[in-house]
């Protein structure tokens, strides 16, 4: 079997297929394809400045219900979901408004990109996006605090179409890179940022930077929509072929920020050993951090309770202690009854 | 009043967590935990959480 390098595209083999040259794991993004969405399955959500929309999206923004987010079928051939973001009401632009998709990348993840160091590797962030407004876009990448950036620009020609676009950045001399398990990195894809937060392109600088300067507003448009999918950054000054994970594989990178078992047949049924007594539950993947859990009753899914299953009893809990690898509920309960319920658990950026 | 206090924690004899009350989410104490940094800058604001249940 021959093979053919291209340092541009990867390996070609000789049945014609291109394998990309880097190794796994070269796309410092989880859920770049836009494939996991474990809070709304699919189902739209007006979020919240800093609330999560697909996994490891979250949605900046200094008004509310501006826009929604939903996790669509729709995406150019290659890939079978995006992130879609609809504008709900117009919004003219405040200097300080922003409006925005951010992925929070960890640090141990880009520790190797040498940030902050006299020998920054140089990063290049490729995507497709589809929207329904023309014009140049903006976005910036930051360091966790915010007090360094860099804005980038891109130009979607056509209305309605899938287009893929790639820019490459040199990598920051200074400034203070998180390469732990904090914020590492920042990417934002602006939505319509205004005049305080967007800066210039092509150099790093004093944050924020949350879009570039003049990048068109999607917020000035009623009911206009922008889509991403294939977002991925990666070291070297090329665009390489998005990386596809298998679906088990990025389900359970997303799981060390967020995870949750809520309106499953898989809650959780423990058996009360003890009077006052504590049940543990283990998480599937190690968090980030310590997590922050809600817990629900497998039966009315009020928070704060769990479910006692001899006669369905609803049972205030006390409190959850929560750590990286598993959770206690503490309660009131009884000895011997069964108890049920759901839980959330975030450790996200 | 947007939290309150967790029990205290009987095999560590702490705080086990700070409750959120919009949705009862329960906090761990964790600096590297981004809802815990939102709850001391609250804190820092002069603001204080309510008691703990009585257990």
């Amino acid at each position: 079997m021959s093979v053919a390098i291209n340092g541009t595209n990867g390996i070609t083999y000789n049945d014609g297929s291109l394998q990309p040259s880097a190794p796994v794991g070269k796309n410092r993004i989880i859920n770049g394809n836009m494939m996991i969405d474990q809070r709304n399955s699919g189902g739209v959500t007006t979020p919240g400045n800093n609330g999560y929309t697909l996994d490891r999206w979250n949605a900046g923004l200094s008004q509310s219900s501006k826009y929604s987010v939903q996790q669509v079928v729709d995406a150019p051939s290659g890939f079978y979901n995006s992130i879609k973001a609809t504008v709900l009401a117009t919004v003219s632009l405040g200097a300080t408004d922003y409006f925005m998709l951010k992925h929070k990348i960890e640090g141990y993840n880009v520790a190797d990109l040498n940030f902050g160091t006299a020998n920054p590797e140089t990063i290049t962030l490729s995507f497709w996006v589809k929207s329904s407004v023309t014009g140049t876009f903006g976005g910036g990448i930051q360091n966790s605090n915010e007090s360094r950036g860099n804005a980038f620009n891109y130009t979607i020609s056509s209305a309605n179409t899938w287009e893929y676009k790639s820019v490459t950045l040199t990598g920051d001399t200074t400034g203070t890179w998180d390469k732990t398990n904090g914020t590492g990195l920042w990417l934002n894809l602006a939505l319509g940022v205004g005049t305080t937060y967007s800066k210039s392109t092509g150099s790093w600088g004093a944050g924020p930077v949350l879009s570039a300067t003049g990048a068109t507003n999607l917020l000035a448009t009623s009911s206009a929509t922008i889509q991403f999918t294939g977002v991925q950054l990666e070291t070297g000054t090329t665009a390489t072929p998005f990386e596809h994970l298998q679906y088990g594989q990025q389900l359970a990178l997303c799981q060390r920020y967020y995870e949750q078992n809520y309106g499953t047949n898989n809650y959780e049924v423990k058996i009360q050993g003890i009077t006052s007594g504590l049940t543990n539950s283990a998480f599937k993947v190690s968090k980030r951090a310590d997590a922050t859990t809600t817990v629900y009753s497998s039966v009315t899914q009020t928070a704060g309770t769990v479910n006692n299953g001899n006669g369905n009893v609803q049972t205030a809990i006390s409190s959850v202690i929560s750590g990286k690898e598993s959770f206690w509920v503490s309660m009131a309960g009884t000895s011997s009854q069964v108890y049920t319920y759901y839980f959330k658990s975030s450790a996200e950026l | 009043m947007k939290y309150k206090l967790g029990i205290i924690d009987t095999f560590t004899n702490k705080t086990s967590c700070i409750i959120r009350l919009s949705d009862s989410a329960c906090i761990p104490l964790d600096e590297d935990n981004t809802d815990y940094q939102e709850y001391l800058e609250w804190v820092a604001k002069g603001n204080k959480a309510m008691e703990a249940d009585e257990t």
